[in-house]
């Protein structure tokens, strides 16, 4: 049974899953059904060490960057439009083989063009981040995050974090203001 | 005060509530305010969950349209007495008959008691609809989001979005075809010329052209004797065509001129009727696409066989454009011994069709070339 998260919430994925090697990290939204612009919605992980910073530039995963450096997190791609059943965007991760000093995985998600397309994520319905065992593909945890988002273009969704020996899953739902490179910036990536 | 955004949300005060929409009038467009009851599945549930100008009190009067005046419409809420399997209540703007887009309303707000106001961010905006905001339950509390978002095409697609069937008269977008019409526009002396609106990409579709005619039934016989020598009548729809570059020339079966559709000069002439038995007779189709390069063209009857008699003959031309009543001009009267009719001018006024009844009789075509100075050069032909 999944466990249904509000914001600020954690669980220990360890528990809910015993010998849990690797994660299935999903994210969605619905898809516009009104007129103007599509919402283009982009999922990015920062894997992240002690200093809360990217181990390195290859450790913030996203579309120009689908795998990090160590190959344990893995972007498996984009729905431009979020239509369709499922997940539309998700994420790989090998808990077990990632290296001592990956401490934290940050989930975010950023409106591609939000200025312009004058879009904000309290526009976008049904977004929500859930994480599932990667063997079998059992559902251990979720959060819905319509109620809080607001006019946030970029917004943390939520992390994986070592927790002594465990991993566990907090939701976030903390926005972030300016998009993805103020993001990035803000965890120690060098951008070009 | 709390302002909110389009996305943002609010959690509202107990007890009943006002929401206020404001604007600033524009002349030449009506706002109407609306409000939909939806159900978990966002959908109206029936008519009567619908709250407008038409029917102001809903859900025994807790949801109520309470002031409609120009530049403010009041709603009157209680969304604690409403039904449990109501799960929302949107607010919509329309624009009656898309009169006009949002953009064209710099100051929409919307303000809620207890200090919420939502602000329309309308700028550039194209819509004709628009949900401005929804009530929506949340942990056992009604909340309030901006939404700011609609439809372009107007209240159509919007109550389709909100599951309302919309009766054909309340507002029919003029952005979707228009339903066939059985009405049709007869070009006579009391008004003699009507245009069609330039199209924004220049395309009017296929026009054609018919010219139809009745043969007379009778096949002998002493009025038929004085009708005319021989029992039938050919008559032949031609016309004169001059190009904006300049090109000029002439259709008609006369001379095996045909024409082409797909090059110029975009006019082409179908087969040729010549007892006008078969039943819709002759037909000019020019094609819409290329109407820029298109000056002027005259269409005209001619009788190519018989005696003139163009009262008998009962002809009328009528001319099809895609999207629009077919326009008629009908040979009513009569040319005399005079074999040529010219019909109808059809000529381009910066991009758009204007169309003239003419009705005048001609010895040939070649007067008809004379009388508009059209400057062909004739000669004698059969076909």
């Amino acid at each position: 049974m999944a466990v249904s998260l509000s914001k600020g919430g954690n669980v220990s994925l360890s528990k809910e899953a015993p010998g849990l090697t690797a994660v299935n990290v999903g994210l969605g939204w619905d898809a516009r059904v009104t007129d103007g612009a599509a919402f283009d919605l982009d999922a990015s992980v920062f894997v992240l060490g002690e200093n809360d910073k990217v181990l390195n530039d290859q450790a913030f995963v996203f579309y120009n960057n689908k795998k990090s450096a160590c190959g344990n997190v893995e972007h498996q791609g984009d729905n431009r439009s979020g239509e369709g059943s499922g997940d539309d965007e998700l994420v790989s991760v090998s808990l077990a083989s990632l290296g001592a000093e990956a401490r934290k995985l940050v989930f975010a998600v950023t409106i591609h063009e939000a200025a312009a397309r004058n879009q904000s994520f309290g526009q976008v319905n049904k977004a929500y981040i859930r994480v599932m065992n990667k063997a079998g593909g059992t559902e251990l945890a979720r959060f819905d995050l319509s109620e809080d988002a607001s006019t946030e273009t970029a917004m943390i969704f939520g992390e994986l974090y070592r927790h002594g020996e465990e991993w566990k899953f907090k939701a976030i739902g903390q926005g972030f203001a300016g998009g993805l490179a103020p993001l990035a910036a803000n965890f120690g990536v060098n951008l070009a | 005060m709390t302002t909110l955004s389009p996305g943002a949300n609010a959690p509202l005060a107990q007890g009943p509530l006002t929401a206020t929409v404001s604007f600033t009038p524009v002349a030449g467009a009506d706002l109407d305010v609306s409000a939909f009851l939806l159900g978990a599945n966002g959908k109206v549930r029936g008519d009567a969950d619908m709250c407008f100008f038409g029917q102001t009190l809903v859900a025994n009067g807790a949801v109520q349209l309470s002031q409609s005046a120009s530049g403010r419409v009041v709603f009157s809420l209680n969304l604690d007495r409403l039904d449990a399997a109501v799960e929302k209540v949107a607010l919509t703007a329309t624009i009656y008959e898309n009169k006009a887009r949002f953009a064209a309303f710099p100051h929409l707000t919307l303000s809620v008691s207890g200090g919420i106001e939502a602000l329309i961010p309308t700028q550039g905006m194209q819509e004709t609809a628009l949900i401005l905001g929804e009530f929506y339950r949340r942990e056992d509390a009604w909340k309030f989001r901006c939404v700011a978002q609609g439809f372009a095409g107007g209240l159509e697609p919007l109550a389709t979005h909100f599951g309302v069937e919309i009766a054909a008269p309340t507002a029919s977008p003029p952005a979707t075809p228009a339903p066939v019409s059985l009405s049709k526009i007869t070009l006579d002396k009391s008004r003699a010329s009507i245009s069609l609106e330039k199209k924004g990409d220049g395309d009017f579709g296929e026009i054609k052209i018919n010219l139809n005619w009745n043969r007379p039934t009778a096949s002998g016989g002493f009025f038929s004797g004085l009708l005319g020598r021989s029992g039938g009548v050919d008559l032949d729809v031609g016309c004169l065509f001059e190009l904006q570059d300049g090109r000029k020339g002439v259709i008609q079966a006369l001379g095996k001129a045909f024409g082409s559709f797909d090059d110029a000069p975009y006019i082409h002439l179908m087969g040729d009727d010549r007892t006008g038995a078969v039943r819709d007779g002759e037909w000019l189709r020019i094609n819409g696409k290329e109407w820029r390069n298109i000056r002027r063209v005259l269409v005209y009857a001619f009788i190519y066989q018989g005696v003139p008699n163009w009262n008998a003959t009962d002809g009328v031309v009528t001319l099809f454009a895609p999207g629009q009543p077919p326009i008629e001009v009908r040979v009513s009267e009569e040319g005399g011994n005079l074999g040529c009719c010219a019909i109808a001018l059809l000529e381009n006024v910066a991009g758009s069709v204007k169309v003239s009844r003419e009705v005048r009789f001609f010895q040939d075509q070649q007067k008809v070339d004379h009388a508009y100075q059209w400057g062909l050069r004739w000669s004698a032909g059969s076909k």
